[in-house]
């Protein structure tokens, strides 16, 4: 009779079982099968049996190893440790399978053989091992070119989307930017000093495909300031119905393009007459919903950076928040120095602020949106706001009246005024 | 009173080991405290010295919802029962 | 012993690169996805890069890795990616060779799709796998309900692209709060105390500075040397057990799995949003938890015959109203959907007559 006769019916199904490639790792490995022991354990009482681990890591470092500990290590000790490896991943999960082999052999050598590609924050996550086989796996990781990424009080791993590399609406070198900024962090990455985690995610255009402005403190979102790239011999092709909307990943065989274009623009700027589709610009507010219909007829403009948002995060603590707008352009170009240098200022002031598991968002609503800006020397822009305050409750600071003395706006102090 | 490196070294060991077992320390609860006292150091020394410590194996980070630097011990949680 | 290596961060991303890759970065014009799974991306340059897309258990092993790689091999040169759903995309150039690579796949058991108006893989947590504070499993429920919805895999059946994910407790590690449709593993009784063994497994100090909500105090009885928890303060965050095991938070009978759903990250016609609370409670019920496999099944296909074209689900929702979301799901609303937690409250109650009976 089966051990796991719960787990067994996870068996069935056209989705790809993980109870099969686990029971298959475990008639190699004695802790696999004790896994799943524990696992069907947990499938019948409705509850976890791990214990959380602080302590273990590699020498030097306070990140990249969660400690793991069966409660149940009498009756299944292959997972009396079960300790998770974050690997950093390289920019935009590219892999040979050379690359890829040799990641397994480590993984084979020194744990479990089961790992997820990839973790929430974009790790490669190596789940369970032993506290004896941390150090040289870490030594066989270094020495073919890997390192561990980030955990607990940390700058975590960067992640980004695989923009220039195969998407036609990146507007800045995604894949770099990500690349720069995380060798540049290796310190703070993996020596804890931060008052919580900190992450970065850098999308190359408003969709948003690694959920930068919900899941990163810092959300890098690429944006075009000129405009939208038109080929109307396309948007032609479109209407008559030559070319599929969306590149043809929807049940609708034609596009309206009043209706299923202009008619659904969130800023009503623009028209098409039948012939000629026409853009006003100026009023464009970049949500991307024409350019995803029509991917052969409309194209980001080349005048092109990133729009900074901070402050997201899971619910924990004070409720789940989303990125708000701090800067709304930035050129994003090697050697990244105006980024790099914000970005210190940003955890600085956060760092010395904050109190322990406080995320940056959360500092802010506490300390106050003002005093981040000046203290990150961001001017004020209506772009950061949805909407102005309601009540009357704001105040004059002195640098406001020796603005104003000196013939400049209300904006604060001397390098704020724009324009 | 200017600290020394090695000094600097020896007065976070001691800070860390008379927090123990009362209040776990934050990397910035050191260089805060530091930096209050003396003011010829700035936070890069207090890092290099966390690192000298935590290299040396002296101190750990540990990780508890929050990272602190600790301290090695056995954990709870590898403790049987 | 040899030096020690230490951030050294991770390879540069470029030696991954396929050459059509290397040859056209930044140089991409526009892209089709001639059907479910295949996309195709053409360059200024007219050179052709075709991305095969599967899915895949988000818990794998290294055999199953090796496989995907004897796939890579054989049709890609070697060269593959994952996405950040946990997708593998095979890349390739030679369009002769897709139907071949399809069939290898297949044959695998390696369901081709993820693509456009389709639901694609499940982005969660550990679970009983892995986790210290899970209410439920992960990897369980996903596989369940990625079993039902199979057909929208595969397909582009849908008015617009369904994001689903699932956390297995309210830290939402798995960042679910802005997906169309989220599971999550919600506690419903604070900690138990187990005072024997706090006294030696725990500091008292530093268990009662864990809670994030101030709910833990020292033990009136100080002979007892242990602490007492406050339990309408408790919001079931685990972050206590986490600092200490004696203070486990788990109810085998009271967890379960909360339904959230509207949430999108993407600007596409309407701004980010966050997922809001459309099913409080789901009994736990391994291993295939039916109650919620349905749940999932009703939401979805309500917001498939309601929704307009290009409509995401929240999208949807808010054309129609919540109260006729509410209405149209058979939903019961409950004292749990009205927010009562900080600062985001207050921006959730209804202050016009903008609604429907």
């Amino acid at each position: 009779m089966s051990k796991t006769p719960l787990l067994d019916q996870l068996e069935s199904g056209p989705w790809p079982s993980f109870v099969t490639d686990l029971k298959r790792m475990a008639a190699k490995k004695p802790q696999v099968k004790d896994l799943l022991a524990q696992l069907e354990r947990s499938y019948q009482e409705k509850i976890t049996h791990w214990k959380h681990g602080g302590i273990v890591g590699v020498l030097g470092y306070g990140s990249g190893i969660i400690g793991r500990y069966s409660d149940l290590a009498e009756t299944f000790p292959g997972v009396e440790h079960f300790h998770t490896m974050r690997i950093n991943q390289p920019s935009g999960w590219f892999y040979t399978t050379k690359a890829l082999r040799g990641l397994c052999d480590i993984w084979d050598k020194h744990g479990s053989g089961l790992l997820n590609m990839h973790g929430a924050t974009g790790d490669i996550i190596f789940l369970g091992t032993r506290t004896e086989n941390l150090e040289p796996c870490f030594a066989e990781l270094t020495a073919n070119g890997w390192d561990l990424g980030g955990s607990g009080s940390t700058f975590r791993s960067p992640s980004c989307c695989l923009g220039p590399a195969r998407c036609e609406w990146a507007c800045y070198d995604t894949m770099e930017a990500c690349y720069v900024l995380t060798q540049e962090m290796q310190f703070d990455m993996h020596r804890p000093s931060y008052p919580y985690k900190y992450k970065l995610k850098f999308s190359g255009c408003p969709n948003d495909c690694v959920a930068a402005v919900a899941r990163a403190d810092l959300s890098i979102i690429g944006v075009w300031k000129d405009d939208i790239r038109i080929d109307q011999a396309a948007v032609k092709a479109y209407a008559g119905g030559e070319l599929k909307p969306r590149g043809g990943a929807t049940p609708y065989a034609k596009l309206d393009i009043k209706a299923d274009v202009t008619d659904l623009c969130p800023t009503h700027c623009m028209s098409y007459d039948g012939k000629k589709l026409a853009i006003d610009n100026r009023n464009c507010n970049h949500c991307m919903h024409c350019i995803n219909l029509m991917p052969q007829a409309l194209r980001p403009g080349t005048e092109t950076g990133a729009t900074l948002l901070l402050g997201s995060h899971a619910p924990i603590l004070e409720g789940a928040q989303l990125s708000w707008v701090i800067q709304p352009f930035i050129v994003m170009e090697s050697p990244y120095d105006e980024f790099k240098e914000l970005n210190v200022r940003i955890t600085e002031w956060w760092a010395e602020h904050g109190k322990n598991r406080e995320r940056i968002g959360e500092l802010i609503l506490r300390l106050g949106m003002r005093e981040f800006l000046e203290a990150a020397e961001l001017p004020p822009a209506p772009q950061q706001v949805r909407i102005p305050r309601a009540n009357p409750f704001f105040f004059w600071q002195q640098s406001d009246f020796d603005a104003e003395a000196k013939g400049r706006k209300y904006y604060t102090r001397e390098g704020f005024d724009v324009e | 009173m200017a600290l020394s490196k090695a000094e600097l070294v020896e007065h976070i060991y001691k800070m860390v080991e008379a927090a123990s077992g009362k209040r776990q320390l934050k990397a910035s609860d050191l260089w805060k405290a530091v930096l209050k006292e003396h003011s010829e150091l700035d936070k890069k020394d207090v890092q290099t010295a966390i690192k000298e410590l935590i290299d040396g194996g002296r101190c750990v980070y540990t990780y508890f919802g929050g990272s602190y630097v600790e301290l090695p011990r056995v954990e709870a949680a590898a403790k049987k029962g | 012993m040899s030096e020690r290596k230490t951030d050294i961060g991770p390879p540069h991303y470029e030696q991954f690169l396929p050459p059509i890759i290397k040859e056209n970065y930044g140089k991409w014009k526009y892209h089709e996805i001639p059907e479910p799974g295949v996309l195709k991306h053409v360059s200024e340059t007219g050179a052709e890069l075709y991305s095969v897309r599967a899915g895949a258990a988000r818990l794998i092993s290294t055999d199953f890795v090796r496989e995907v790689c004897e796939v890579a091999d054989k049709f890609c040169d070697g060269y593959l990616r994952f996405t950040s759903r946990n997708n593998i995309e095979f890349l390739l150039t030679d369009k002769g060779k897709i139907a071949g690579l399809k069939a290898e796949l297949k044959k695998a058991g390696i369901p081709i799709g993820g693509t456009g108006h389709s639901v694609t893989s499940i982005i969660h947590t550990q679970g009983w796998v892995h986790c210290h504070t899970p209410a439920i499993d992960a990897s369980g429920p996903v596989k369940a309900v990625m079993d039902d919805l199979f057909e929208y895999f595969g397909t582009h059946k849908l008015p617009a692209q369904v994001r689903i994910a699932l956390a297995c407790c309210i830290n939402m590690c798995g960042a679910v709060h802005c997906s169309d449709i989220a599971m999550c593993g919600v506690h419903r009784t604070a900690p138990k105390i187990m005072h024997d063994r706090l006294r030696h497994l725990c500091e008292i100090p530093t268990t009662i500075a864990s809670c994030p909500t101030g709910a833990i105090r020292p033990h009136p009885d100080k002979s007892l040397k242990s602490v007492s928890v406050n339990e309408p303060k408790c919001m079931y965050c685990g972050n206590c057990y986490t600092m200490c095991p004696a203070l486990p938070c788990f109810d085998a009978e009271k967890g379960g799995i909360a339904i959230l759903v509207g949430g999108k990250v993407s600007n596409a016609k309407s701004a980010p949003a966050f997922s809001r609370l459309a099913i409080p409670y789901i009994p736990n019920n391994p291993p295939r938890w039916p109650e919620v496999v349905a749940a999932i099944r009703n939401i979805l296909i309500k917001y498939a015959e309601g929704a307009n074209k290009w409509e995401r689900l929240g999208e949807w929702i808010n054309r129609i109203g919540w109260e006729k979301f509410f209405e149209v799901c058979d939903i019961p609303f409950t004292f749990q959907h009205i927010d009562d937690y900080k600062f985001q409250a207050y921006d959730t109650y209804r202050t016009s007559m903008h609604f429907k009976f």
